[in-house]
């Protein structure tokens, strides 16, 4: 999988999560720029992308995760 | 007062020791000092001395908690307003206080309206920390909590309410806090809990370490037990319902106490925790805004101490010079094993809610007790005592929820949603459980679907985030009870939101 589709499958999680898609992810994107992103929904995307991809994150990785980027990175690793 | 006079002499006397770690920065009890002396120099230099009850902007700093002790030691009152709220409620909040100073550590204030305090550009003084002589009936704090109205509910507290919490935790032989003890205040402080998580390490020139606005904070929270090796953590359950998923990778000899409270802990994910937790008394506290945090607590172990109702751990017995009392819907006492409201009496009581009658004469009322008059608080919690003495939790008997520790009445939501909409339809609010068992907010609304988006926006002017719906349903007809009822149960149903 690449990156593009890696990005593509992250931002369907994050519609169904939030349930809008007012937003565009890019590596810089970290929850201050995304509506409703914060921590209640935060863990609740975790386990979304978790389900799509079929992985399952280390709680030591998920801890220094700051951005989009840190997470498609993470994802990568795990697939 | 007491409580005040030994908040002087432990910062004093732990001068060298860390008070405070806010993103990775530490600050000593002698910053703390300064703070808190160049903060009262300017509160008694420019406020006048009737004017008691102070707003307080409660950023992620030093000055906001110095900000706190500095009025104590002036015998004035701090009236928290989130800045992540919105400024629509906040000057609400002030407005049913008639404050006119508002306390600010903000790059630049908001409330221009307001004499401002900017605590980050207050010149050096001398330290002075020896507090003012104050009497106990007057106010500390006032902290808003949701209401039925779509007004927010004031509950004043008194110096000799929080007086009365010092006395019962100092009287508790298995909870002692040491200087060398590193705590957790993951706590926003308009949330009473805030108060147990500052006071007590403050008391013991103990380190507290926070959570910066806009982190995750569950993994924030990890972060800080792992790499700071945290020792007392005081929380609410629904901060384990997230981590619950990481549990196998979190092992933490290090913490000595873990205290639940604002929230049902349940028995399944209390033993799993204690698992991660080898070295640690956990205690589940039980108390309401109006009786100054904590009332009670169970004093929970995997092995030994797991009594629960439900599946919901057992909130214990009282705490000392507390009462509580089970009564049926005329305030009678029932009988043991009998479910009934949970009333509170004792020196924790608020004097009541703030300019509010009618609300006061539903909620208190006094009963002779040996000769005494005894003022008791109804917590519209539903509980029963069994034959050991201990206390187990029910459930609600009003529409109040909790959402991520937060008391949010469903009325306050519906209020603000049908005051918008220009279409006359019914609105209900209710709380659903995601697969992690956290409550969110939902909104049922009976009518074919039509933009929403516009009512959600006017609503998060009107209330904080917690109190957002998450979720939205259109249904064409709500389904009822026989007796005629709006079934809430069935409705919620229609919020599949796993």
């Amino acid at each position: 999988m690449n990156r593009e589709e890696i990005l593509s499958k992250v931002t369907e999680a994050f519609v169904s999560v939030l349930e809008h898609s007012n937003f565009e992810l890019s590596d810089e994107t970290t929850a201050n720029d995304v509506d409703g992103w914060e921590s209640v929904t935060h863990m609740m995307i975790i386990s979304e992308v978790e389900k799509k991809f079929n992985i399952k994150f280390k709680l030591m990785d998920l801890m220094n995760m700051n951005n989009v980027g840190d997470l498609l990175k993470t994802i990568e690793s795990e697939l | 007062m007491k409580f005040v006079t030994q908040l002087q002499e432990s910062i004093e006397k732990h001068f060298n020791e860390n008070v405070l770690c806010i993103n990775g920065v530490f600050y000593t009890y002698q910053d703390f000092a300064t703070e808190i002396s160049k903060i009262r120099f300017a509160i008694t230099s420019s406020i006048e001395e009737s004017e008691k009850l102070i707003g307080l902007v409660t950023n992620d700093d030093l000055q906001t908690y110095a900000s706190i002790i500095a009025l104590w030691l002036e015998g004035k009152a701090y009236v928290p307003v989130n800045p992540s709220s919105p400024i629509e409620r906040n000057t609400k909040v002030f407005e049913l206080t008639e404050t006119k100073y508002v306390i600010d550590s903000s790059e630049s204030s908001i409330y221009q309206d307001y004499q401002v305090i900017a605590t980050r550009t207050l010149k050096n003084t001398d330290i002075n920390l020896v507090p003012k002589e104050t009497s106990g009936d007057q106010l500390a704090y006032i902290l808003f909590t949701s209401g039925t109205t779509g007004l927010p509910k004031g509950v004043p507290i008194t110096f000799n309410n929080v007086q009365g919490l010092v006395n019962a935790i100092d009287a508790e032989p298995t909870f002692n806090l040491e200087s060398s003890d590193r705590c957790l205040q993951m706590f926003e402080l308009t949330f009473d809990f805030s108060v147990v998580t500052y006071l007590f390490p403050l008391l013991a020139g103990a380190c507290m370490y926070t959570i910066p606005k806009g982190a995750i904070k569950y993994f924030y929270i990890f972060k800080l037990i792992k790499e700071q090796r945290l020792t007392v953590l005081t929380m609410v359950p629904s901060i384990i319902n997230y981590l619950r998923p990481y549990f196998s990778e979190i092992n933490a000899p290090d913490v000595r106490y873990c205290s639940f409270g604002g929230g049902a802990l349940h028995h399944d994910i209390a033993k799993e925790w204690s698992d991660c937790l080898p070295n640690c008394k956990i205690f589940n506290y039980y108390g309401p805004t109006e009786f100054t945090v904590y009332s009670g607590f169970y004093p929970y172990h995997k092995e030994t101490a797991t009594k629960n109702h439900n599946g919901i751990i057992a909130i214990g017995t009282p705490q000392k010079d507390t009462r509580y009392l089970v009564v049926d819907e005329n305030n009678e006492e029932v009988q043991l094993e009998v479910t009934g409201e949970l009333c509170l009496g004792g020196p924790q009581i608020t004097p009541g809610y703030w300019k509010n009658d009618e609300k006061n004469a539903k909620s208190f009322f006094t009963r002779k007790e040996n000769g005494e008059e005894i003022r008791y608080y109804k917590t519209g919690d539903l509980c029963f005592k069994d034959q050991d003495g201990d206390f187990l939790y029910v459930g609600r008997a009003d529409f109040q929820v909790k959402i991520r520790g937060y008391r949010v009445e469903l009325a306050e939501i519906e209020f603000h949603a049908k005051a918008k909409s220009d279409k006359k339809v019914n609105m209900v609010a209710i709380d659903v459980y995601n697969k992690l068992g956290n409550a969110e907010l939902g909104l049922a609304i009976e009518s074919e679907e039509f933009e929403i988006d516009e009512v959600l926006e006017y609503m998060k002017t009107k209330m904080p985030d917690y109190m957002i719906p998450a979720h939205v349903r259109f249904i064409p007809e709500f389904p009822h009870s026989i007796n005629g009822k709006i079934n809430r149960k069935e409705l919620r149903t229609h919020f599949d939101i796993n």
